[in-house]
C-alpha cells in the first residue's frame, strides 16, 4: 500500500434509537476531495472501535441513555466524547448527550456522555405544541448569505457556555448559530433582559465537539454536516 | 409552529423506540426507566377494553396530566375515529401526540378527523397503503399499522405491514397511468401515491402495532420494515413487566443480531394470554374500524 493513499474517513452515527438513518441519508451524498468518507450505524462495542468521529442524533436523550447502558456502550461513549482529539457532534438529543451538566431530566436524572462544556436545559421550549421551524443565519457555512432552515422539535436550550470545560486545556469556543430571541419562551425572554444572560445559541462548537440544538437531518441541506466534517474532522480552519 | 415538518420531524425521533401504552404515572416511570422513547396515557389497555366491553372513550384529562407530569418522554393519548372535541380538549392539555384509534369505540362511521386543522400531531392506523394514504391526506403525520390490539397475537400485525410493504412495491414499479388506475383501486389520493411510489417508502414513519407481546415479535415487525413500535397490553400485563419492557427496547435496537435477540429474551417470565383472532374474539375486530 502506497504511503500517501489517503485514510478512508469513518463517520459513526450512534443508531441505538432516533434520526440516525437520516443523518447517514446526509453523509451519503457527501465527497471530499482529498479523503474516502464512510459512514457506519454504531450500535455494538465493535462498531465504534472502527469510527474516527461521531454523530449522536435526534431522539429520545433517556432511551439511548438506557440502551446506551444495557448494550455495555455507556462508559465507551463517555471515554470516546470525552476525548478531546475524538470529533462528535451531538443534534438535539445528542446535544443533551453530549452536554457535560443538564437539567429538566427524569426523575432520578440520567446518564450524559458529557464531552461539551455546556450546560443544557431538556425540552426547553415546552412540549410539541412548541416545536417550530425558523430559518437560521450561519455565517461559517458554504454560501453564507443562504439560510438555513432550523427544526426545532422538543428541543434543548443552552443554558450556559463553559469555555475551559470539560479538560484543564482551554479550547477555543465557536458560536455557530443563534435563534432570534422572538423564540424564546417568555420567561426566558423576560430573564435575558434583565440578567444578561444568553439563551439565543443553538449551534457551538468547542474544539473537535460541535452540538446543534436543532435537526440539520431533517432537512435536505447538507451544509453542516459539511461544516462538522471540515472543522471537526479534518480539522481546516476557517477561510477569512 | 404546528407546521408538518415539526409534526413528521417529532415522529422521526420516535423511530428505532418503543411507544408503550400506560394507565397510571407509576406505569408511566416503570416506561420512562425502561428506555420507552413515549407513552400512551389511557384509562384501559386494550386487552381490558376488549374483556370489560362498553364504550370506551377518551381518557380523563387529569389522569393524563398525572401522567405527563411524572415523565419527561412525549405523552400521547388516543380519541375516538372522528371524535374532533375529545381531539381538541387533548390538544388544549399540551398531549404531545395524539392516536386517532379504533381501539377506542368510534364517534363517526364515516370521517375521520381533519387533523390538518390541529397544532399537534396525529398518529393513525393502517391495514393497507390506501388506509394509510388517506389518514395522511386528512393530516396524519405517522402511521401505525393496525395489527388486532389486545390479543397478545402478532398474526393481524403482520398481514397489515405485510400488505403496505407490498402495494407500496407495486407501486414503485409502476408507470404514471398504472399509478392514476392503481389509486382508483387503492382509494388513495393520487399525488402521495406517486410520493410513496418515487421514495420506495411511506412519506411518514410507520411503527407497527397491535398483538405484539414479545421481543422477537417486536424484532420481527422491525425486520418487515417498521420504523418502531407500540407496545400495548403486552407489558402490564405478562408476568414482569419492568424486565419485559426493557427487553423489548433492547429488540428494537438489536433487531438484526440474533445473538443479542436469544439473551435478552431468556428468563422474561409469563408472556401475556395470547387470543385466537376469529369471529367469535370477545370485542370483535377492532382492525376494521375507519373508513
Amino acid at each position: 500500500m502506497s504511503s500517501d493513499t489517503p485514510e478512508t474517513i469513518v463517520i459513526g452515527i450512534l443508531a441505538l434509537q432516533g434520526a440516525f438513518a437520516e443523518h447517514q441519508t446526509i453523509l451519503s451524498r457527501l465527497k471530499l476531495p482529498s479523503h474516502p468518507l464512510t459512514s457506519l450505524l454504531v450500535r455494538t462495542p465493535q462498531d465504534l472501535a472502527q469510527c474516527s468521529a461521531l454523530i449522536i442524533p435526534g431522539g429520545e436523550s433517556t432511551t439511548i441513555a438506557s440502551v446506551a447502558a444495557r448494550t455495555g456502550m455507556l462508559d465507551l461513549l463517555k471515554e470516546f466524547c470525552q476525548n478531546v482529539d475524538k470529533p462528535v457532534w451531538g443534534t438535539c438529543a445528542g446535544c443533551i448527550l453530549l452536554a457535560k451538566e443538564a437539567t429538566g431530566l427524569k426523575k432520578g436524572g440520567q446518564e450524559l456522555f458529557g464531552g461539551m462544556g455546556v450546560g443544557v436545559k431538556r425540552n426547553g421550549y415546552g412540549t410539541q405544541l412548541e416545536s417550530f421551524e425558523v430559518m437560521l443565519d450561519v455565517p461559517a457555512l458554504r454560501d453564507p448569505e443562504r439560510p438555513f432552515a432550523g427544526v426545532f422539535i422538543r428541543a434543548p436550550i443552552i443554558e450556559h457556555v463553559n469555555e475551559s470545560a470539560p479538560t484543564s486545556i482551554s479550547i477555543h469556543t465557536e458560536i455557530v448559530a443563534r435563534v432570534p430571541p422572538s423564540c424564546l419562551p417568555a420567561e426566558l425572554h423576560d430573564a435575558a433582559e434583565t440578567s444578561n444572560k444568553d439563551y439565543t445559541v443553538v449551534a457551538m462548537r468547542q474544539g473537535k465537539k460541535f452540538v446543534t440544538t436543532f435537526h440539520p437531518e431533517l432537512t435536505k441541506d447538507d451544509r453542516l454536516h459539511e461544516y462538522f466534517i471540515k472543522r471537526c474532522v479534518l480539522g481546516l480552519v476557517a477561510q477569512k | 409552529m404546528g407546521t408538518f415538518g415539526v409534526k413528521s420531524g417529532l415522529a422521526q425521533m420516535l423511530k428505532g423506540g418503543v411507544i408503550m401504552d400506560v394507565v397510571t404515572a407509576e406505569q408511566a416511570r416503570i416506561a420512562e426507566e425502561a428506555g420507552a422513547c413515549a407513552v400512551m396515557a389511557l384509562e384501559r389497555v386494550p386487552a381490558d377494553i376488549r374483556a370489560q366491553g362498553g364504550v370506551a372513550r377518551m381518557s380523563d384529562p387529569k389522569m393524563i396530566k398525572d401522567i405527563q407530569a411524572a415523565v419527561t418522554i412525549p405523552v400521547m393519548a388516543k380519541v375516538r375515529i372522528g371524535h374532533f372535541v375529545e381531539a381538541q380538549i387533548l390538544q388544549a392539555i399540551g398531549i404531545d401526540y395524539i392516536d386517532e384509534s379504533e381501539v377506542l369505540t368510534p364517534a363517526d362511521e364515516q370521517h375521520h378527523i381533519n387533523k390538518h386543522a390541529f397544532k399537534v400531531p396525529f398518529v393513525c392506523g393502517c391495514r393497507d397503503l390506501g388506509e394509510a394514504l388517506r389518514r395522511i391526506s386528512e393530516g396524519a403525520a405517522m402511521i401505525r399499522t393496525k395489527g388486532e390490539a389486545g390479543t397478545g397475537n402478532v398474526v393481524e400485525a403482520v398481514r397489515h405491514m405485510r400488505q403496505v410493504m407490498s402495494d407500496i412495491k407495486r407501486a414503485s414499479a409502476m408507470a404514471e397511468e398504472e399509478l392514476y388506475a392503481f389509486a382508483k383501486e387503492l382509494g388513495a389520493p393520487f399525488h402521495l401515491l406517486k410520493e410513496t411510489a418515487r421514495l420506495k417508502r411511506l412519506p411518514c414513519v410507520n411503527f407497527a402495532a397491535g398483538g405484539i407481546a414479545t421481543p422477537a415479535d417486536a424484532a420481527l415487525m422491525m425486520q418487515l420494515g417498521c420504523d418502531g413500535v407500540f407496545v400495548g397490553s403486552g407489558i402490564f400485563h405478562s408476568g414482569d413487566p419492568v424486565k419485559r419492557a426493557r427487553a423489548i427496547v433492547q429488540a428494537v435496537t438489536h433487531y438484526n443480531n440474533p445473538k443479542i435477540l436469544a439473551e435478552i429474551s431468556s428468563d422474561l417470565g409469563e408472556a401475556m394470554v395470547g387470543l385466537t383472532i376469529d369471529n367469535n374474539l370477545k370485542g370483535g375486530q377492532y382492525a376494521g374500524r375507519g373508513w
